[in-house]
């Protein structure tokens, strides 16, 4: 008996440890492996903290190719139309082989291409959030593009403004998108609300209204804790971490509210313009009126930290209304083809307002000293040209960002042309060299202030507080 | 083999003198046989922290030239809160880790000296989780703390318990890191576990015959024999909770997302990180590591001073 007792401390510990060690076959519902990679903040699939590449392997060259190295964050189901553009392109193009590669990433976080120019290994044709090419132009990473200044006309202004920095070109305009909200039908009948209030023929519904329905549709569980949630418009984000579910960003936010987020003329970023100030007073009243530690348990709860389209809260059907993108239109059709639901403007903040959204997209640029820049120039102008955008908008419900396509309608089904029409209120990011550094320092505050930590004029200071100086440094 | 001749000069004698013919055989032979660790050593170690003492002083994106600015990136240092953010971050998180980290390796240590016949599993056991990629042992840590369905809040749950939202809420988010680096504790146990091997079993005899208890033993014998390994311990923990780096880029989703509610886990290297890969400010972030170097070697030289009070080397005993 003794015995036994003198092996209790150990047996104790060496079950806590074991099942710690042990535990990785715990998985939460949102968390099963085999689920499609992670979506970016962007809204297309990204690896997040995957820490390997890999390559995928496409239709085999012809002997003699010169070979085109191309990167990609992007992952599936994204990744497999980038695929299908490469196959495509090294079909019509004997003379090069260009092979796909996914690589760890994200908008903001480019560690694995720095490391790779820097060692020599880095690929020729690199696959760029758009907003950030100013930035990563000023830093080197990206080479300049002579020969694209005569396509200018081609594409949207707005697209096009973003690959320049200094007068100069550094990529091409790839996909855009726009931002909508979407309401789940048979939620909000359920709870007894009409969705037609919501429809898009009534125009853009007003904050009041939205939040009302969301309300009515709004359920907790037996603790207390929200399960179903009528709306989030902003965070906070996946896991429970500063940010946005799905694409209520800072950005959708400070627009709604006729905010500006910088004076580009002037070189100088403007957190603290009364309507981003608004935008964030919206999102910090919501938290305060619904408790911040409730929203943020059932974020930590229902979106794991890097989601991917199926694991998306309105995808799980818990959450009722999101702000998200066009490319939920696809993901929609393959992850949840039963469920009924509507696209309507970005809910305003009084009624007779006026509609704002928010378009960004990504786009394709060539990395300094690639060793076949004449064969990477021949495929950036066809992934970013005609065959390219019209493949990638028929297969991921993305918008093109050349103008002719744009005017076809043959590319676009009732629900996606919805967004063309979305596209016109919409505004941009600021093409500014600290892009990324900007978007982090919002995404920074808009968590404070979805936990009620910071006051929103506060939060937004320190944001300008960090990033001016170095836009300072830097210029326009 | 030569010795100084006493007929010598006495400046002769304590000076430099050449060296004889075999000395400098053996010299060269000896430099050749080190030559790849010396090459290393040099290449890999001295120049880039002599390398990143000069880009500390420049503006510099990784790609392009380096362009000198001084002092510029230090005095950037005290003005941006966000360095301030991530030094409190650190040492809130270095304060709380190691101390609970000496007492977790020596609980393991006792429980793997203990004389049953099993105790070879039990060891094996307790090690485990040491040899398990940081990186996976976070991933496993976002799924254990959910607040919803996570292990840990179950089992407060079932002690009436209402379980906090470890990876949301500021306020738990670094104890969170510290649960993470008990994980590793399994590794300082062994070397716990070598130095309680180590303590003459005649020490507890006599201690028993003069009826000492179990505490009265592991405070008067146990625990002052091991000073010397809680010492290696603590400087060890200390240089490794300075640059904690990956649960806390892993459990902020890899960068994605900001670094945790509140920048509760910026950490230093994180914030590192983040300025040279995220943002191109390698001038930056190498005044930052050049930050963290002096502090570490600070922090490290006090530990050495405070421990000169309590450490007891048997050795040194006259």
């Amino acid at each position: 008996m003794s015995r036994f007792v003198g092996r209790i401390p150990v047996l104790v510990v060496t079950a806590a440890i074991l099942a710690v060690a042990c535990s990785g076959a715990t998985q939460s519902p949102a968390a099963s492996p085999g689920q499609p990679a992670a979506e970016s903040p962007d809204g297309s699939a990204s690896p997040g903290a995957s820490p390997g590449a890999s390559a995928v392997a496409g239709e085999p060259c012809q002997s003699g190719a010169t070979a085109v190295k191309f990167w990609t964050e992007h992952t599936p189901p994204a990744s497999d139309t980038l695929q299908k553009i490469v196959d495509n392109f090294n079909a019509a193009n004997p003379d090069v082989c260009v092979t796909m590669e996914i690589v760890p990433g994200s908008e903001t976080d480019i560690a694995k291409l720095l490391t790779a120019i820097r060692g020599g290994a880095a690929p020729d044709v690199y696959l760029v959030d758009r907003f950030t090419v100013p930035q990563r132009a000023n830093e080197g990473v990206l080479a300049e593009l002579p020969d694209a200044a005569a396509m200018a006309g081609d594409y949207l202004e707005f697209a096009w403004a973003e690959t320049q920095f200094q007068g100069k070109t550094y990529a091409l305009p790839f996909d855009t998108d726009a931002r909508a909200l979407y309401y789940n039908k048979d939620l909000i009948s359920a709870a007894g609300q009409d969705p037609a209030a919501l429809d898009i023929a009534n125009g853009a519904p007003t904050i009041d209204e939205v939040l009302a329905i969301a309300d009515a549709v709004t359920t907790e569980d037996a603790n207390g804790n929200y399960d179903v949630l009528g709306w989030l418009p902003g965070g906070p984000g996946p896991g429970g971490q500063p940010g946005a579910i799905d694409q209520g960003w800072h950005y959708t936010w400070g627009f709604a509210h006729g905010g500006s987020f910088a004076d580009t003329a002037a070189c100088q970023v403007t957190p603290t313009d009364p309507g981003v100030v608004a935008g964030f007073q919206f999102l910090y009243d919501f938290a305060q009126q619904r408790d911040p530690e409730k929203l943020t348990r059932w974020a930590s709860t229902n979106v794991p930290p890097s989601p991917s389209g199926s694991q998306q809260a309105f995808v799980t059907e818990k959450l009722a209304m999101v702000i998200t993108g066009d490319w939920r239109i696809a993901e929609m059709a393959q992850y949840k083809p039963d469920v009924e639901y509507g696209i309507t403007y970005i809910p305003v903040p009084n009624e007779g307002d006026e509609p704002a959204t928010w378009a960004g997209g990504w786009s394709v640029a060539m990395i300094p000293d690639s060793q076949a820049p004449e064969q990477a120039w021949r495929f950036m102008q066809y992934i970013a040209g005609t065959e390219g955008q019209t493949t990638y908008t028929q297969d991921t419900a993305h918008m093109p960002t050349l103008n002719a396509l744009l005017e076809d309608p043959s590319l676009y089904d009732e629900q996606h042309a919805q967004f063309l029409d979305f596209l016109d209120v919409a505004h941009s990011r600021p093409p500014l060299a600290v892009g990324a550094i900007y978007w982090d320092a919002l995404t920074q505050a808009q968590g404070s202030v979805e936990l009620n930590t910071a006051e929103p004029m506060a939060a937004l200071q320190e944001a300008q507080d960090s990033v001016q100086p170095q836009l300072d440094t830097v210029g326009c | 083999m030569t010795q100084p001749s006493a007929a010598l000069p006495a400046a002769r004698r304590f000076g430099p003198r050449r060296l004889g013919a075999i000395e400098r055989r053996n010299l060269r032979l000896g430099l050749s046989f080190i030559s790849p660790w010396l090459f290393g050593f040099v290449a890999l170690g001295v120049f880039p922290i002599l390398y990143t003492f000069y880009l500390s002083l420049t503006r510099y994106s990784g790609l392009r030239d380096p362009i000198f600015i001084g002092p510029e990136n230090y005095q950037r240092m005290a003005d941006d809160p966000q360095f301030w953010k991530a030094v409190y971050n650190t040492l809130y998180y270095t304060l709380l880790a190691v101390p609970i980290g000496v007492v977790v390796a020596m609980i393991i240590a006792l429980a793997m000296n203990q004389k049953l016949r099993e105790i070879g599993f039990y060891r094996a056991a307790f090690y485990l989780p040491s040899i398990l990629p940081v990186f996976a042992i976070s991933f496993i840590f976002i799924v254990m703390l959910n607040p919803g369905y996570g292990l840990v809040n179950h089992v407060l749950s079932a002690v009436g318990l209402r379980g906090p939202n470890w990876l949301g809420d500021p306020a738990y988010t670094k104890l969170a890191l510290v649960m993470i680096a008990q994980l590793g504790a399994g590794q300082y146990a062994l070397i716990f576990l070598a130095g309680l091997k180590g303590i003459p079993a005649e020490l507890y005899e006599s201690a028993s015959l003069d009826g000492a208890g179990a505490f009265r033993k592991f405070f008067s014998i146990t625990l002052p024999l091991m000073t010397p390994i809680i010492l290696f311990d603590i400087i060890i923990g200390l240089s490794l909770a300075l640059q904690i780096f990956t649960p806390a880029f892993i459990l902020t989703g890899g960068g994605e997302r900001a670094a945790g509610p509140d920048n509760s886990l910026l950490m230093f290297v994180y914030f590192l990180y983040r300025q040279a890969f995220q943002f191109g400010q390698m001038g930056y972030a190498a005044a930052l590591s050049v930050v963290l170097f002096i502090v570490s070697l600070l922090l490290a030289w006090a530990v050495f001073k405070w421990a000169g009070g309590w450490v007891y080397y048997e050795s040194e005993r006259s």
